[in-house]
C-alpha cells in the first residue's frame, strides 16, 4: 500500500481537509504521542484517499466561467487566477460568484498510471 | 449552488484515512488514543473552518463564539488605558457626578469616603477603594480627562495641591480656569456633553471624577502594588499614566498632524504660485514641466469647498503623482499587486486535475475534475467541471 501511495499528488494537502489534518498531527507530534515519521504516512494516506474518493464518490459536475487574470504551466501543473469568477453546480441552479479564485491543477494523466 | 455532499464525502475520507493508517500506528507502536485523537482534533479543526455542515457536527451548525465583550464598561481590561475608565464613568453614570457635586465636603482633598461615594454602581472598585483610604488625598489633581495635556499648569496644580491640599485650592483653581479656556483640545471631553457645564462650574469635581475612574483602574491593575500612605510614589504615578495617555492617542499627534497639513497646504500654494509665475511650466526643463505638469491639480482641489479635505487629497495625488512621472517605476507595482492577489486568492482557491487545457487566442476552455473548490468560505466537491474564460 506505501508505495503505489507515492503515486498520488499532495495537493489536496492544502485544502481545508488537509491542512485540519496536518495542523492536528502537528498537535500530536508537538505532544510527541506520534513522530513525523508516522504523520508522513498518515499524509501519505490521506493523499490516495481523497484522490480515490473524488474519483468514485462525487458526481457533482461544476461549469464556470471568468476573466483569467493570469496562467501558468510549470512541471504539469496549471494554475490560473480567474478573475469575477461564476460557478454554477449542477444538481442547485443557485450561483455562486467570486472576485477571484485561483486555480491550481494537476494532470490527471499521472493517477491513471499507477 | 449548495454543498452538502461535503460533509458526507469528507466524513468517508476521514474514516477511511484513520482505517488505513491503523496499521501504521499499531506498528509504531503509538496506543489507540493517538489514533482517536487525531481524528477528532481533525474532525474539529475541519469543523471550525465552517466550510460545511459536516455530520459529526450537532444539527444546529455551532456558530462563531461570540466575540468577548471587550466593550464591559465595569471591567475594563486590565490594560486599558486610564482614559478608557474615565469615559465610562462619566457616560455611563452621569448622575454620580451629581452626587459629587452635591456633596458639601466635594471640594476637601482629604475627605475620602466623598470621594468614594461618586461611584456607587462600580461595584468592584468600591470594596478596593476601602482597602486603602490614603490613596483619596494622594492624586486630587490628577484627571486623566485634562491629563490630556500635561501642561506645566496642571503640572503646577497638582504639586500645589498635594503640597499644601485645601489651602492651595484658590490658586489650582486659577490655575485650571486657565486651563479650560479651550476644552476642545482635550479629546477625552468630546463624548461627555452632559458634564460640560458642571465641570466647567467646579474643575476640582472634575479632577474627582477623573480620580475616582483613575484609582478604579489601578485596584484592577496593581492592587496593593503601592504603599497607601506612599504620598510622592503615588503622585508620580499619576503624573506619569497622565503623560503615557497624552502621548500615546492624545492631543500630541494631532497637533503633528496638523503641522504637516498645514506644511502641505503651504506647499502647494507655493507651487501652484510658482507655476503660475513659469507660465504654465513652458520655460522648465522637461523633467520638471513633467513634474509641474501633476501639480496643478493641486491647488484646484485646495480651492474646493472643504480646505482640509482638499488638502488631504493633496497629499494623495503628490503621492500618485510622483510614482506617475516615470511609468517604468509603475511596473513592478503591479507585479506586486498580482503577488498579493495570489495572496488574497488563498481563501477562493480550487484544486483539482486537469483532462483538458484549451486555449484558441484569448479564449481558454478547461475540463477539470476531482476538485475542491473553497469559495466565499464554503467549500463544495466535484467530480467534472468545465471553465471557460477569457484571458
Amino acid at each position: 500500500m506505501a508505495n503505489p501511495s507515492n503515486n498520488y499528488y499532495d495537493l489536496y494537502r492544502h485544502g481545508s481537509l488537509g491542512v485540519a489534518l496536518t495542523d492536528a498531527l502537528d498537535e500530536l507530534i508537538g505532544q510527541e504521542r506520534i513522530d513525523p515519521q508516522l504523520a508522513m504516512k498518515v499524509l501519505t494516506q490521506f493523499d490516495r484517499v481523497i484522490a480515490e474518493t473524488l474519483q468514485e464518490k462525487v458526481k457533482a459536475r461544476l461549469t464556470f466561467k471568468g476573466s483569467l487574470d493570469t496562467y501558468r504551466f510549470c512541471d504539469e501543473v496549471w494554475t490560473f487566477l480567474i478573475r469575477n469568477v461564476t460557478f454554477k453546480l449542477d444538481n442547485g441552479g443557485q450561483m455562486v460568484n467570486a472576485d477571484k479564485v485561483k486555480i491550481v491543477s494537476c494532470s490527471s494523466k499521472k493517477n491513471e498510471e499507477k | 449552488m449548495s454543498n452538502t455532499t461535503v460533509g458526507p464525502v469528507y466524513d468517508t475520507i476521514i474514516a477511511e484515512v484513520i482505517n488505513a493508517v491503523r496499521v501504521d500506528f499499531e506498528e509504531n507502536g503509538v496506543d489507540d488514543g493517538a489514533l482517536e485523537d487525531l481524528k477528532k482534533e481533525w474532525q474539529h479543526k475541519l469543523s471550525q473552518m465552517k466550510v460545511a455542515q459536516f455530520p459529526w457536527d450537532p444539527k444546529p451548525e455551532p456558530q462563531a463564539p461570540p466575540a468577548p465583550a471587550h466593550a464591559q464598561p465595569t471591567a475594563p481590561p486590565p490594560t486599558a488605558p486610564p482614559t478608557a475608565a474615565t469615559y465610562t464613568q462619566s457616560t455611563l453614570s452621569p448622575q454620580s457626578a451629581q452626587q459629587t457635586l452635591s456633596l458639601p465636603g466635594g471640594l476637601l482633598p482629604n475627605a475620602n469616603p466623598m470621594g468614594i461615594k461618586p461611584e456607587p454602581g462600580f461595584v468592584q472598585a468600591e470594596p478596593a477603594i476601602k482597602q486603602e483610604p490614603g490613596m483619596q488625598p494622594i492624586h486630587p489633581g490628577y484627571n486623566p480627562a485634562n491629563g490630556a495635556r500635561p501642561t506645566a499648569a496642571q503640572r503646577a496644580a497638582l504639586a500645589l495641591e498635594s503640597q499644601y491640599g485645601q489651602r492651595a485650592a484658590a490658586s489650582i483653581n486659577a490655575i485650571h480656569s486657565g486651563m479650560q479656556i479651550n476644552p476642545a483640545a482635550q479629546p477625552q471631553q468630546v463624548p461627555r456633553p452632559g458634564q460640560a457645564p458642571q465641570q466647567h462650574m467646579n474643575p476640582q469635581q472634575q479632577y474627582r471624577q477623573g480620580v475616582a475612574a483613575s484609582m478604579q483602574q489601578r485596584m484592577q491593575q496593581v492592587p496593593g502594588a503601592r504603599p497607601p500612605n506612599g504620598l510622592p510614589a503615588a503622585q508620580l504615578d499619576g503624573l506619569n499614566d497622565a503623560t503615557d495617555t497624552a502621548s500615546g492617542p492624545g492631543a500630541v499627534h494631532p497637533i503633528m498632524m496638523d503641522r504637516a497639513q498645514i506644511d502641505e497646504h503651504l506647499h502647494a500654494q507655493i507651487a501652484a504660485r510658482a507655476k503660475q509665475m513659469e507660465g504654465g511650466g513652458l520655460m522648465l526643463p522637461l523633467k520638471e514641466a513633467t513634474k509641474n505638469r501633476s501639480l496643478p491639480e493641486k491647488p484646484r482641489k485646495a480651492d474646493g469647498p472643504s480646505q482640509l479635505d482638499g488638502l488631504d487629497d493633496d497629499v494623495k495625488s503628490e503621492e500618485d503623482d510622483e510614482d506617475a512621472i516615470n511609468s517604468d517605476l509603475d511596473d513592478p507595482d503591479e507585479g506586486g499587486d498580482d503577488d498579493e492577489d495570489d495572496d488574497e486568492t488563498m481563501g477562493h482557491m480550487m484544486l483539482c486535475m486537469y483532462d483538458k487545457v484549451q486555449r484558441v487566442k484569448n479564449k481558454w476552455k478547461c475540463i477539470l475534475k476531482d476538485g475542491v473548490l473553497t469559495v466565499n468560505g464554503k467549500e463544495y466537491v466535484f467530480h467534472k467541471a468545465t471553465g471557460e474564460y477569457e484571458w
